[in-house]
């Protein structure tokens, strides 16, 4: 299993590293930590770099490679990179160029497998996007934004489950909001919520909810399914049925103590850029951590 | 079963999210083909203006790479029956594209020698600690390099030495204070002012003299060209460093540990070494060369000469030179080139210089005044959101067809082409410092606004009172 981390400074994104290293260790995946920089135009792409050659001749960081050297003081912290790569201090002079965009520096996982650290430079939704479809990505960690749209493209376009790390407080205690569903996502958005939730260590709310007064059978099953995997790994679990608007009750019934843990939606994306979907309407409405699983 | 799978249609729709202005320039270039040619324009006008419209949505929108624009400008002017593909051809190469392309070679050489730390200790030297003293030095000697060997080889030589001193200062490179912004600034403001200096100082003053002896309204040669832009040039650094010092007043106002640390790491790297000084005496022969040669061979030979003397002597190796010269530019400058000759011979240049001094006219009386605004200001305006070679590539044709004194509206448009003061984009030594993450978009138009004005109004005398006397 393959996770993508999306940081983008010491200042913002020890939530979501911290997030994302939990996730990484629970699946025992390979980790792989990104920093998109601004995007440098045509016009001055061989200049820049050939700017960026001269600062090296000087010892002096490009930017980008500050965070990745936060991002390793962190992991060595926190013991999630092998001891030999701690003593050997951040490797920033193996930081590798792939292509005219993108270099990379590797290390040996303790706690979960490898951990690269990636710079990359451009639009920040075409670069996790082709980071995504190169390595094959599973899971996708990105802190929220502010910007209009973000969370839209991040739904619609990123090849991957998506975590995003909205007010994610590492010393808070939460719980899992699980919402299931009749749809042919939600067995896989169960089993990512076990391993989720072992990961935290922290108890899981089923929710169930229809539009309709009564329950199909569909629903019954899938919560009674969840109930009985969550039962086997040994995780405590309440159920909840609910009537009403889904994304408004989801958003509602997470406040702020919960991690969301919800399906992407199987809607048409044309249907979906009109008419918006329920994983969307929950992520721009939620105050708490979501992972939209596909 | 739907015909097509959720995934290609969010790959679709993808697609046409980052490409949204190549379909809206596709559309825009079949709707303006079916109207009907407006009076006074001949058809192969009309699709050339189509062309320059296509081109300049697909390099403002950057949606797709420059090289691709080059090449759908030399596709466009043959299909749409502009030219011949033989005329297309020899319009794309010209002294001007020789020039470009040497000039960026020139630069990559230079760059390569390491050449900075003495440049370094030389800025110093000069200007001892105090920290206005080191921003005056930096806007200076910026400039008048620059003047001569193009924009972006300064800046990426002074780029380290900036931040060096910034962090000897015992301030984080990676963290954005007034110093940084000020003297990343001196750097990025020196260049463009210095670019205006001398032909060699950008590829649009080069594109100018070609426009101008093409279509035969006169011949600037280097050094007339110096008498015409240098007092200008000089008499804007000290503005440009006063502006800087007031809009981004630094803390330190004295560096005295941070020029001393400089001093005993540069003192490290030794002596000038038999490689820096060749790659010295090459600059100055090819110098020598733009100064006296070049109104026989010209200036864009003269540069070539100087890569065949870098590459003959080994100073660099052939792949660091086809590894670091933006190609991509050099392609669209000759696309872009090409596609202002076809505006001049097909008519539309003129028909659209007369119909601007006709729609202008209802606002000011004198079109001597309506000729210079339209000159300067547009070429300022556009020069902030494309690119100053493209700029004067585009503009300098119609400009050069609007009548009046064609050296001077010439040598306006290209000079106000380098106020590219205010945005990101507006040249490469502005990207080259943001690149660093020191500035952002806002600290721009702070003092550029400002550099913008002082500037125009600087041009509008020196072209009112000094040109006319040397005319």
């Amino acid at each position: 299993m393959k996770i993508l981390i999306a940081i983008s400074s010491k200042e913002f994104s020890v939530p979501t590293l911290s997030a994302g290293m939990k996730i990484a260790q629970s699946f025992k995946a390979k980790a792989t930590i990104v920093d998109v920089g601004e995007k440098i135009n045509d016009f001055s792409l061989k200049e820049v770099s050939m700017a960026q050659e001269r600062m090296d001749s000087w010892d002096i960081d490009r930017p980008g490679v500050d965070v990745l050297e936060w991002a390793f003081e962190y992991l060595a912290q926190n013991k999630m990179i092998n001891t030999s790569s701690i003593d050997a201090g951040f490797p920033k002079n193996t930081l590798i160029e792939k292509g005219s965009s993108r270099a990379e520096v590797f290390l040996e996982g303790s706690a979960s497998d490898d951990v690269n650290l990636i710079l990359r430079n451009g639009n920040i939704i075409e670069e996790l996007r082709d980071e995504v479809q190169s390595e094959g990505y599973d899971v996708t960690i990105i802190g929220a934004s502010q910007k209009r749209g973000m969370a839209y493209d991040l739904i619609q376009y990123i090849d991957s489950s998506i975590f995003v790390a909205n007010n994610y407080n590492p010393n808070q205690s939460y719980r899992i909001l699980l919402a299931v569903d009749d749809s042919p996502a939600t067995k896989k958005t169960v089993k990512y919520g076990v391993r989720v939730a072992q990961a935290f260590g922290i108890g899981v709310d089923i929710l169930t909810i229809s539009t309709k007064e009564e329950f199909g059978e569909d629903y019954k099953n899938a919560a009674s399914w969840a109930a009985k995997l969550l039962r086997r790994s040994g995780i405590e679990h309440k159920n909840r049925f609910e009537v009403g608007d889904p994304s408004d009750l989801i958003a509602s019934n997470a406040g702020e103590d919960h991690i969301i843990v919800m399906g992407a939606s199987s809607s048409n994306p044309l249907k979906t850029l009109f008419k918006s979907s329920k994983p969307l309407k929950v992520l721009e409405n939620c105050k708490c951590p979501i992972l939209i699983v596909k | 079963m739907p015909i097509f799978s959720n995934q290609s249609v969010a790959n679709f729709l993808f697609w046409l999210s980052r490409k949204k202005w190549l379909v809206t320039a596709f559309f825009i270039s079949i709707s303006f083909f079916y109207l009907p040619t407006p009076e006074g324009l001949s058809s192969q006008g009309h699709r050339t203006l189509i062309i320059v419209l296509t081109a300049l949505i697909l390099i403002i929108s950057e949606s797709i790479p420059l090289p691709a624009v080059a090449i759908l400008i030399l596709i466009m002017q043959v299909i749409l029956g502009v030219d011949t593909a033989d005329g297309v051809a020899s319009s794309f190469m010209s002294d001007a594209v020789f020039f470009i392309m040497g000039s960026l070679m020139l630069a990559v050489s230079i760059v390569h020698q390491g050449l900075d730390k003495r440049l370094a200790l030389a800025i110093v030297n000069i200007t001892g600690n105090k920290t206005w003293k080191i921003a005056f030095g930096f806007v200076a000697i910026s400039a008048i390099m620059s003047s001569f060997i193009g924009e972006h080889t300064v800046a990426a030589m002074m780029l380290p030495v900036a931040l060096s001193l910034i962090r000897n200062a015992g301030l984080d490179t990676g963290k954005a204070t007034k110093l940084s912004t000020l003297l990343l600034f001196s750097i990025a403001y020196g260049c463009a002012i210095g670019s205006i200096g001398t032909p060699s100082g950008g590829g649009r003053n080069v594109i100018m003299i070609g426009y101008l002896s093409e279509f035969g309204l006169g011949r600037i040669s280097y050094l007339e060209w110096m008498k015409y832009a240098y007092p200008l040039m000089l008499i804007e650094i000290p503005i440009a460093v006063a502006i800087l010092w007031f809009t981004f007043t630094p803390n330190q106002k004295i560096m005295d540990s941070a020029v001393r640390k400089l001093k005993v790491s540069v003192a490290k790297s030794g002596k000038l070494n038999n490689n820096q000084i060749m790659a010295i005496i090459v600059f100055i022969l090819v110098f020598l060369g733009w100064i006296f040669l070049s109104p026989i061979i010209g200036l864009g030979i003269v540069a070539l000469t100087g890569v065949f003397f870098y590459l003959s002597f080994r100073l660099i190796e052939w792949q660091d030179i086809t590894r670091r010269t933006n190609w991509g530019v050099i392609i669209l400058f000759g696309a872009a080139i090409s596609l202002g000759i076809q505006m001049k011979q097909t008519g539309a240049a003129l028909w659209v210089a007369e119909n601007v001094l006709y729609s202008l006219q209802f606002i000011f009386q004198d079109i001597e005044i309506i000729r210079w605004l339209f000159s300067v200001v547009l070429s300022g305006i556009l020069t902030n959101l494309l690119s100053n070679a493209a700029t004067v590539a585009v503009l300098g044709p119609i400009i050069l067809d609007m009548g009046g004194n064609p050296i001077i509206l010439g040598m306006a448009t290209s000079i106000s082409s380098a106020f590219a003061y205010l945005t990101i984009v507006a040249s490469p030594t502005c990207m080259i410092i943001h690149s660093t993450g020191l500035v952002t978009s806002n600290d721009y138009f702070k003092a550029g606004w400002k550099l913008f004005l002082a500037s125009i109004f600087l041009l509008f005398l020196t072209s009112t009172f000094y040109w006319p006397l040397l005319s």
